[in-house]
């Protein structure tokens, strides 16, 4: 049974967490039932990324491929435990933990009744598996499935609080993700035709001899998946949904949101740009000049929206813009260091954000307040949320000691080292910026006059998972070891027929 | 090793224990800050006398695939010594000073943590570590500079945040491209860079210069120091007469001798302009000082001149030179310290904190006066105190490093200060009493002024045998050089 379970688990990590969904939506009444069966669920997944892991690890990084019904590739479907897929699964279901346990007991609060709180589970269980496929996939078709699931349990997630703002954000957000879903197809449909594959793999080995005899149509396909996935990810400036569609969400949906939904996309396109187009196609096409300017301008641009915004959740989805500028900053640097910077960033920040989101939630719940100048005293009266928060501002702004500046140490290096002085002069203007619309939260929180209102930390789930997010911080900026490590060869696999 | 360990955690021990303590608890409060802060004393100077001894102490760790560590040096030492020294002296002044004021736990907690982070940034090994502890000493002096929490105190914090840390990322674009180009980030071993290629050097220093630049206030990146004057008056005088701004200075130090080397340096077209940006500062900022009412404002701007002093010192790439900036770091701090200490007890007991308002306070406040009289001697650095020394080896040093004209610069920042302060002294004894007769007496007076009276002594011993601090700043040029 051991053994079973063990060597299927890449697929058991995605198809479990869907199989869980689907059995939620009968047990609606029991709602305790329904919030352990999610959570052992999502918990499963965190075991099986570490063991997957560690597999990989022990196997010095060479990849576990699972056949989906023994089929071999390029007729089968495969799925790839590599270092990113590991990596990328481990900051899914690393995530996934705490926010769900922020949400028990305290759903009903922001969503309403039994039945919608239930319908959060599965949307959410629905979103982590279609993730967990993302890290794993190694087939363009498959992406397109997987990007729609997520794509449409995201609209669930944003609908989920009962609110005229919530339907609209989510309307929105669902015109412009199809269109995105439109072109990621069309992008896919193009690839096909020209290598008439559909494995990744193989794909890109068909279209290094076939692309000098259709460039036109090489370009288009690049272009295609990268402004159908920029559009998903929230790329500058095809970010218009976000903000809303981010702030308006119940908080575990907007951290998850924030922290993961987004990134999914971006492994995605990675996948894209570096497993099947390859290095040299990308430098012929100035593919990571584009890149590198789309993420300076989306560093820029989006943190100076953000620093406009009163309140607290729209400044963190404004952030988020900003954040995404990063990590398409670090693809567009073509060499291993700026890689690995862009991956360890996608990590922390995931973690970052979800511990941002989780603890604004809190404190919007407990005080009512959104915007960030009513927010005095908070600090004094709601200790475990605000330490949470302080510590994810100083991962986000990029201390040292924690996670952020590990991550911009090595985007800078790796923007330096591509010749590129634009970007670094971007990561640091977007640190001070990232500076300016942080603190002053962080300011009003504890420096000033605290009203005589009785405002308390969250329960004890809530306090702990927000324990947990920071703790991880920490220890990524501590001790990133192995963490980076798996990056770093995830980095140069990617870039290893370049 | 150990000694180290006690030197730095102290102020984080002691800091959060405060934090935890009950508000109304003054008495055990003080009792706690001034027997952490001296548990850090003692650490720092068993490490100083430690690595005088030729010992290596080395706590080194990773952060990925970067190394951080913490290694004094006899320059670190001597930073450090000076820190913990004065902060015990401002810890005393804080418990008159502080009495009765609001929002004193927050004050004494980041008091303690900033002295742990500053004797981090004196310890730290390799470049690292100094950006960490730098980075962090804007963030735990913030709650100290917005300690009034007035609308005045508030924009001079976002001012002070928005300098310094603008100033840090411009600091860690220095060392990530220090880091492309050497590979290397600790001090220990000579300088990282002199086996380089050797391209693009000008730019770096200019990097460094602004990164470190901002807290040591070189014109022109010093406007928030006057600003963050709204502080208490013994965090002005500890933070922005000492540990903040040395914390830029150290920096700027750090780069000369241990980032470039001064032979490397003497190469580099940039390095022939800095000498001069320190001689405006000298000026420049004397000049304004003498401009300035609001007493503590002409301090800050005098504060931005005699930080150049040391700059200037170092700049001149000569072993003359840098025993005069350190001998200056030394006597100077103390004597501003005192200096601070004077403007915050006419302050508090007359009310007096403009120019204009001094007449007949020196018949009020006599002690306080006099010791007033006195540090405006060592600033003009006369004689019998101790910046006379430091002063004499920046005029040998600039003329034995071929820079004489610096040196007229120096006799006359000295002049202007004579102008800027001699007045002031005679106006407070001459001059017809407008304040309100106060006496210089009862309990928090004297916690006050005993510090006070006492630094202006040690001022005095070390003009009169400054065989004392030699054997520190000996320690430091021979490391150098």
């Amino acid at each position: 049974m051991t053994a079973l379970i063990r060597t299927n688990l890449p697929v058991l990590v995605v198809i479990a967490p869907l199989f869980v969904a689907f059995i939620l939506p009968p047990l609606a009444r029991r709602i305790r039932l329904v919030e352990a069966l999610a959570f052992l669920a999502t918990v499963f997944g965190f075991g099986a990324a570490g063991y997957l892991a560690a597999v990989v690890f022990a196997q010095k990084g060479s990849p576990f491929i699972y056949q989906l019904g023994g089929w071999p590739a390029p007729w089968g479907i495969e799925l790839v435990a590599g270092n990113l897929g590991v990596f990328f699964l481990l900051a899914v279901t690393g995530v996934s933990v705490p926010v769900l346990l922020f949400g028990r007991g305290n759903l009903t609060a922001e969503v309403g009744g039994a039945g919608r709180v239930t319908r959060f589970y599965v949307l959410y269980l629905l979103l982590v598996g279609a993730l967990a496929g993302m890290a794993v996939t190694n087939d363009l078709f498959n992406v397109y499935v997987l990007v729609e699931v997520v794509t449409l349990s995201c609209c669930g997630l944003v609908s989920a609080r009962r609110h005229p703002r919530a339907a609209e954000a989510a309307f929105t957000y669902l015109v412009l993700a199809t269109l995105g879903s439109a072109l990621v197809l069309g992008g896919i449909g193009l690839l096909y035709l020209l290598t008439g594959h559909l494995n990744m793999g193989f794909a890109a080995r068909e279209l290094g001899r076939a692309w000098p005899d259709y460039p036109h149509a090489v370009l288009m396909a690049v272009s295609f998946t990268i402004i159908g996935f920029g559009v998903k990810a929230a790329l500058f400036p095809l970010h218009v949904w976000l903000p809303d569609a981010h702030a308006t969400a119940p908080s575990p949906a907007s951290a998850i949101l924030s922290g993961l939904a987004v990134k999914g996309y971006l492994i995605c396109l990675l996948k894209f740009l570096y497993g099947v187009f390859g290095g040299v196609l990308l430098r012929e096409l100035a593919v990571h000049r584009i890149l590198t300017l789309l993420g300076v301008t989306g560093i820029i641009a989006g943190s100076i929206l953000a620093l406009a915004q009163e309140e607290l959740k729209r400044r963190l989805a404004y952030s988020t813009v900003a954040q995404v500028g990063y990590l398409v900053l670090g693809f567009g640097s073509l060499n291993v260091t700026g890689l690995v910077g862009a991956l360890f960033y996608l990590a922390s920040h995931a973690v970052i954000k979800a511990a941002l989101f989780l603890s604004a939630g809190a404190i919007q719940q407990a005080t009512g307040k959104r915007k960030i100048r009513e927010l005095a005293g908070v600090g004094r009266k709601m200790p475990v949320t605000m330490a949470a928060f302080t510590i994810g501002s100083c991962g986000l702004i990029g201390l040292p000691l924690f996670s952020g500046f590990i991550g911009k140490w090595y985007l800078l290096l790796g923007s330096w080292e591509a010749g590129m002085f634009l970007p670094v002069a971007a990561v640091l203007a977007g640190s001070v910026l990232c500076a300016a619309y942080l603190l002053p939260v962080i300011r009003a929180a504890y420096f000033a006059p605290a009203p005589e209102e009785d405002w308390q930390d969250p329960g004890r789930p809530q306090r702990l998972a927000l324990l947990m997010l920071a703790t991880v911080v920490l220890a990524l900026g501590v001790r990133p070891g192995p963490f980076l490590e798996l990056a770093r060869k995830a980095a140069a696999e990617l870039l290893a027929y370049y | 090793m150990l000694a180290l360990v006690l030197a730095l955690s102290s102020g984080v021990a002691g800091g959060l224990l405060v934090a935890v303590l009950p508000a109304a608890r003054s008495r055990l409060r003080n009792l706690v800050v001034l027997f952490f802060t001296g548990c850090g004393v003692f650490g720092s100077w068993q490490v100083a006398r430690l690595v005088w001894a030729g010992e290596q102490l080395r706590i080194a760790g990773r952060l990925g695939g970067l190394s951080f560590c913490l290694d004094p040096d006899p320059l670190g030492v001597v930073f450090a010594l000076l820190a913990a020294t004065l902060w015990l002296f401002t810890v005393v002044y804080s418990f008159g000073y502080m009495a009765g004021k609001a929002h004193q736990r927050t004050y004494y907690s980041f008091l303690l943590l900033t002295f742990s982070v500053t004797l981090g940034v004196a310890f730290s090994g390799n470049l690292v570590a100094l950006y960490l502890f730098y980075e962090l000493l804007t963030l735990a002096t913030y709650p100290l500079v917005i300690q009034e929490r007035s609308e005045e105190a508030m924009q001079a914090g976002t001012k002070y945040l928005l300098y310094n840390l603008s100033g840090a990322a411009v600091l860690l674009l220095a060392i990530v491209l220090t880091a492309a180009q050497g590979g290397r980030l600790d001090f220990v071993g000579g300088p990282i860079l002199a086996r380089g290629m050797k391209t693009g050097y000008n730019g770096l220093l200019f990097l460094f210069t602004v990164g470190f630049g901002v807290k040591a206030a070189l014109m022109p990146l010093h406007r928030w120091l006057p600003a963050a004057m709204v502080a208490p008056t013994p965090v002005s005088a500890l933070l922005h007469a000492v540990a903040v701004v040395y914390a830029g200075v150290f920096g700027l130090l750090r780069v000369v001798f241990s980032v470039f080397g001064p032979e490397l340096l003497g190469e580099l077209g940039f390095t022939a302009l800095l000498p001069w940006v320190a001689a405006v500062t000298i000026l420049v900022g004397i000049i304004l000082a003498t401009r300035q009412d609001e007493l503590k404002r002409r301090l800050a701007y005098q504060t931005i001149s005699h930080l150049s002093y040391i700059l200037l010192g170092a700049f001149t790439l000569h072993p003359s030179g840098l025993a005069g900036a350190v001998l200056q770091m030394i006597g100077y701090a103390a004597l501003k310290t005192a200096f601070f200490f004077c403007v915050g007890l006419i302050a508090e007991q007359t009310g007096v904190t403009r120019v204009s308002r001094m007449d007949g306070v020196g018949k009020v406040l006599p002690k306080t006066m006099a010791a007033f009289a006195v540090v405006t001697l060592g600033m003009i650095g006369l004689l019998p105190l101790g910046t006379f020394w430091g002063k004499y080896y920046l005029m040998k040093g600039s003329v034995a490093g071929g820079l004489w004209p610096l040196a007229v610069v120096l006799a006359g920042s000295g002049f202007i200060n004579a102008v800027c302060f001699i007045p002031v002294v005679v106006k407070a004894f001459q001059g017809e009493r407008t304040c309100t007769p106060v006496t210089e007496r009862g309990g928090r007076v004297t916690l006050m002024l005993a510090p006070t009276l006492l630094l202006v002594v040690i001022g005095l011993g070390m003009g009169l045998f400054p065989g004392m601090v030699w054997p520190g700043v000996r320690a430091v040029v021979d490391w150098f050089f």
